[in-house]
């Protein structure tokens, strides 16, 4: 079911609230292939970070299923290759996708190195020495070396962005999910933070982003999914999407944020 | 009464100065270790009453042939109100949790020393032994666990309110790096949760002290049973009073100003 490229697989993902009266997600099914960088755009309201949140079940779907590397997460168990039922533990598929936040969610008590090295150390048990290593080469490229030791109230907005990508690029994860990672930011502070990003992009890491940056969304993403009413609506390359955009929904949208 | 305050009535007090340090150490250990208790119960209380067990919940998963029907009503969806999610979603130990947190918070505290000592210790009998010459060990134990189960109540509300009070964007960034629920709230939610609640626990501390003047009543020797002392053998009230108030103040205002200045300090990086 599950080919080696598709690195996760959504079928008809449903979110629904007061019994149904509220869909925020309304059945989605979309493939996110190894080395993609898929971009989410649409109005708000629209089911993009509750889909992103999904992914790594911060949100729990209603229905449907998401299969990580073939296996389906929203399950509480499924068949190994052995042919045994085993209990699924999320916490595992977690490690595998990084998350970015809207508002950063550094942990204000903790410096920058502890921020990072926290879920290394904690969860895959890697000695101090080597995870320490590793947090200073991450924080060099993303120019905040001399920050190591600053607590999180002493960095911009920008600056804590960037932290928060590295920490979650600590734990070696196969897929980045972004939601809204430039939204509570000040103008000049964007730019920093979508450098990093393009250039993770361009190691190849695979990433799913939510965000209302458009010129992003045409540089560096190779699939653009628009998004309303808790529907996928259309999806295609960034040309097809910008150049000729067939929805009335996504052209209505595109008229607004152009 | 001719003279109210008389400066020669303090004189007086002179030959029981030792009974007010006495029970100055008293009341400061009996406070000391009434907090320790509290904040050890009240952490187990506020586990509990934040626990996830759902004994229904647990029937319903591993038997859904039998009792599917307390998570998903006829049709085949989840039931989200009405009786049947009510009890899937019980919480028997969250329930035993808060039954103790509302009968200590609506009941005197004079009324819980007095079950404690008058109850509980009649039946459990302790050596009268003395600890350093002064403390009677078998009034002061009930005294201090009396007043150890009171504070646990209070002390369970305040640190129940300080971890919801730290933001949920916490949590998620946690989970969403693989930690799972226990090691969430043991490196990212608790510590930010303690430095929220630290003036409330000191007013808690000051508090007891207060309150337990009133452990004298079971024969506690504190600050307030000197005060009895000195008025049984030399017929004077308001002059040991005086200096039990003074003793109280010197314990208590200090004691609120330093965790003032501690939990300045530790404001350091404390916003998001």
């Amino acid at each position: 079911m599950a080919t080696s490229d598709n690195l996760i697989q959504v079928q008809r993902l449903k979110k629904h609230y007061g019994q149904g009266s509220v869909k925020a997600l309304d059945g989605i099914t979309v493939d996110i292939r190894r080395g993609d960088v898929m971009v989410v755009i649409g109005p708000s309201g629209s089911g993009k970070s509750t889909f992103l949140r999904s992914l790594n079940l911060l949100e729990e779907p209603t229905s449907g299923a998401i299969f990580f590397n073939g296996i389906d997460i929203t399950k509480h168990s499924y068949v190994n290759s052995a042919g045994k039922t085993v209990t699924l533990d999320i916490d595992h598929y977690r490690q595998r996708m990084g998350m970015v936040f809207q508002h950063f969610n550094l942990f204000p008590h903790m410096t920058v190195l502890q921020n990072m090295t926290l879920a290394p150390r904690k969860v895959r048990h890697f000695p101090k020495r080597a995870i320490e290593q590793k947090v200073r080469a991450l924080l060099e490229r993303v120019g905040l070396q001399n920050k190591a030791n600053a607590y999180p109230i002493q960095l911009s907005g920008g600056q804590k962005q960037r932290v928060a990508i590295v920490r979650a690029l600590c734990m070696d994860p196969e897929v980045m999910l972004f939601d809204e990672p430039t939204s509570a930011l000040d103008p000049e502070m964007v730019g920093e933070v979508l450098d990093v990003m393009k250039e993770l992009a361009r190691e190849g890491m695979t990433m799913v982003v939510v965000t209302h940056e458009m010129g992003f969304a045409r540089e560096v993403g190779n699939r653009i999914l628009f998004m309303a009413d808790g529907k996928l609506l259309e999806e295609g390359s960034p040309s097809a999407i910008f150049e000729h955009p067939q929805h009335p929904r996504l052209r209505d949208f595109l008229s607004k944020v152009l | 009464m001719e003279h109210f305050i008389q400066v020669s009535n303090f004189e007086k007090i002179i030959p029981y100065a030792k009974l007010f340090g006495e029970g100055f150490v008293v009341t400061v250990l009996l406070s000391l270790l009434a907090v320790m208790i509290g904040f050890a119960l009240a952490l187990v209380l506020a586990t509990l009453r934040m626990s996830h067990c759902y004994p229904f919940l647990w029937l319903a998963r591993t038997f859904p042939r039998f009792f599917g029907f307390l998570e998903y009503t006829s049709k085949g969806t989840k039931r989200e109100s009405g009786f049947w999610y009510r009890l899937g979603r019980f919480n028997p130990l969250a329930f035993i949790a808060a039954t103790y947190v509302e009968i200590v918070r609506s009941t005197p505290v004079i009324v819980q020393i007095f079950i404690i000592y008058h109850g509980v210790f009649s039946l459990i009998k302790l050596p009268t032994g003395t600890l350093f010459g002064f403390i009677k060990f078998h009034r002061f134990l009930p005294g201090v666990i009396a007043l150890g189960m009171n504070s646990g109540a209070y002390l369970c509300e305040i640190i129940r309110s300080g971890i919801q009070s730290v933001d949920r964007g916490q949590t998620e960034a946690a989970r969403s790096l693989g930690l799972n629920r226990s090691q969430t709230f043991r490196y990212v939610v608790f510590p930010q949760a303690l430095k929220n609640i630290l003036p409330a626990i000191a007013n808690e501390f000051v508090a007891i002290i207060k309150e337990s003047a009133v452990t004298y009543t079971i024969g506690v020797q504190d600050i307030m049973s000197a005060v009895n002392a000195v008025r049984g053998a030399a017929f004077i009230v308001m002059e040991p009073l005086l200096v039990a108030t003074g003793l109280y103040f010197c314990l208590c205002f200090p004691a609120s100003k330093g965790v003032a200045y501690l939990e300045k300090r530790m404001r350091r990086g404390d916003q998001r």
